[in-house]
């Protein structure tokens, strides 16, 4: 069920004709409050904001940055109790993917909240954006680069970014289509549910037009992203063995702040940080004895490689993780290779149906019969 | 190193296995093959565990970081269990760990599960045998060699 509907761009102001959109959305349509990206004062980033007075909504929806998973900031107004009153969530295509997989841990009701999906041009790094070398605004310059399709904006996104092949939101209610459309004149605006449908015949939007091009610019979108995908893969499979792996991760301090960004993991107490990792000095000593020597904090690879355990199988690669990385680990180069293998062998989609289980709460009879048999 | 000497180095080497037993069958596997008389290689240490459904990747992550050149984990036959499906998740969950240590070439071949069941002290004994002749082959740990970890 898909009902195409165009929002036509006033005076080429395309963020601007969209935050109209949403206003309609807000003050007409039933809907208690939106959770949107809007510009904090000193225009530096972009938060999720949850604004319910239409006359403080200055969403700025296409804006090229993620500080926070806006996933889990739903998981944060959801987790203790549904909502009894309905709310939007404008939401990248990564972040409801991950909503989806927070969904079936529990960690998310979905109940009464509107998703309002974006077409993603991909997002800088907070600090990219904060000090933006053009001293323009990013947004304008995101969509000027989309617009005359000059490639100026790739070389400042961030790596998650640049190797996604999901750029066009799938599970929401509400699509704002940017591909394959003439974005100074008109956006797609495309109702996937029957929820979505009826919030958007509140608004006056034109319908009927044809949108047959939209499909072949996202699929030739989707095929130029593959192939810089699996270009990726291939080269950072590469590192093999023990001594690489553990110089990769020479500068991690153990702070945890990839833990802590990741929207997968959600756990209060983490494993990696609670007191099964106190000892008595003695056992220092005695480890330091067996080596000669050892480095403190201790149990770097530990936590990279049991977290990546723990949540590898719903990565949905937005690279939150890598972005808060104070000593700038390149955390893609592990975890998108680790997640397209593992997700491979389990035949699992993170994001894509919120009925799949995740596969380490199922098991089938009659699979890998040959592991503890030989 | 000529080969005689790797050789030579290889005998010296008596490989460390952390093995962590179901309660239920693998332990009690154990227990028979040491009251049947039943000799094998000493050099599993043996904990046990309520399931193997209940040993999480950091156990066996941890004991591999640490140096062990060795991670058995030993459940009931599958169907077995005493939980009834503790070890159908510990199989898939052993699946995922090694295909990750795989990602990274981080020797995945020192991770072994086997299910055992309480009557068969005689397989218990027969694959610590095995394992300890693999590990023997494999050589020690590279890790315990990394302090940087």
């Amino acid at each position: 069920m898909m009902h195409h509907m165009i929002l036509n761009v006033k005076d080429g102001d395309v963020s601007g004709s969209v935050n109209e959109m949403l206003k309609h959305l807000l003050s007409s349509a039933g809907i208690e409050a939106l959770l949107v990206p809007q510009a904090v004062p000193s225009k530096k980033t972009v938060f999720p904001v949850l604004i319910s007075d239409p006359k403080k909504l200055h969403a700025d929806v296409f804006a090229p940055v993620l500080p926070v998973s806006t996933a889990a900031m739903v998981s944060r107004m959801t987790k203790v109790q549904p909502s009894s009153q309905p709310f939007g969530v404008v939401m990248h295509p990564c972040q409801i993917r991950a909503l989806f997989e927070l969904a079936k841990l529990n960690q998310v009701k979905l109940d009464n909240v509107v998703i309002i999906g974006v077409d993603c041009l991909g997002t800088f790094s907070v600090n990219t954006y904060a000090s933006f070398p053009e001293k323009q605004n990013p947004t304008l310059f995101l969509l000027e680069s989309f617009v005359k399709k000059t490639n100026d904006s790739e070389k400042y996104l961030r790596t998650a970014c640049s190797v996604c092949t999901d750029m066009v939101p799938s599970n929401a209610d509400i699509v704002i289509g940017l591909y394959g459309m003439d974005v100074e004149h008109e956006i797609l605006i495309e109702a996937h549910t029957e929820k979505g449908k009826k919030l958007l015949e509140h608004l006056q939007l034109e319908t009927g037009k044809d949108v047959n091009h939209r499909e072949t610019a996202v699929k030739t979108v989707h095929e130029h992203q593959l192939k810089k995908y699996q270009m990726f893969i291939k080269e950072k499979s590469g590192l093999k063995g023990i001594a690489l792996f553990a110089e990769f991760f020479d500068t991690c301090v153990n702070c945890h702040n990839c833990k802590t960004a990741c929207p997968i993991c959600y756990c209060r107490e983490c494993l990696y940080e609670s007191a099964v990792f106190d000892a008595e000095a003695y056992k220092f000593l005695r480890k330091a004895q067996t080596k000669g020597l050892l480095k403190m904090p201790q149990d770097t690879l530990l936590f990279h490689l049991g977290r990546m355990n723990h949540m590898i199988l719903s990565c949905v690669k937005c690279g939150l993780c890598e972005q808060a990385c104070p000593n700038n680990i390149l955390l893609m180069d592990m975890f998108i290779p680790a997640a397209e293998r593992t997700q491979k062998e389990f035949s699992y989609h993170p994001g894509k149906d919120v009925a799949e289980k995740i596969p380490m709460i199922v098991y089938r009879e009659d699979e890998y019969k040959e592991v503890g048999e030989k | 190193m000529t080969e005689e000497k790797k050789e030579h180095n290889k005998e010296e080497f008596e490989p460390r296995i952390v093995g962590f037993l179901c309660n239920w069958c693998s332990y009690a596997g154990a227990d028979l093959a040491g009251t049947s008389r039943i000799q094998y290689p000493p050099n599993v240490r043996i904990i046990r565990v309520m399931c193997s459904g209940s040993v999480d990747s950091m156990y066996i992550l941890r004991a591999l970081l640490e140096g062990a050149d060795g991670v058995f984990v030993g459940g009931c036959h599958p169907g077995d269990c005493h939980y009834l499906d503790g070890n159908y998740k510990a199989r898939r969950r052993m699946v995922l760990l090694k295909t990750i240590l795989e990602t990274f070439g981080l020797e995945s071949e020192r991770v072994w599960i086997r299910w055992i069941s309480a009557s068969e002290g005689q397989r218990f004994a027969e694959t610590m045998r095995d394992m300890t002749d693999s590990i023997r082959k494999l050589g020690p740990n590279p890790i315990a060699k990394q302090w940087n970890i």
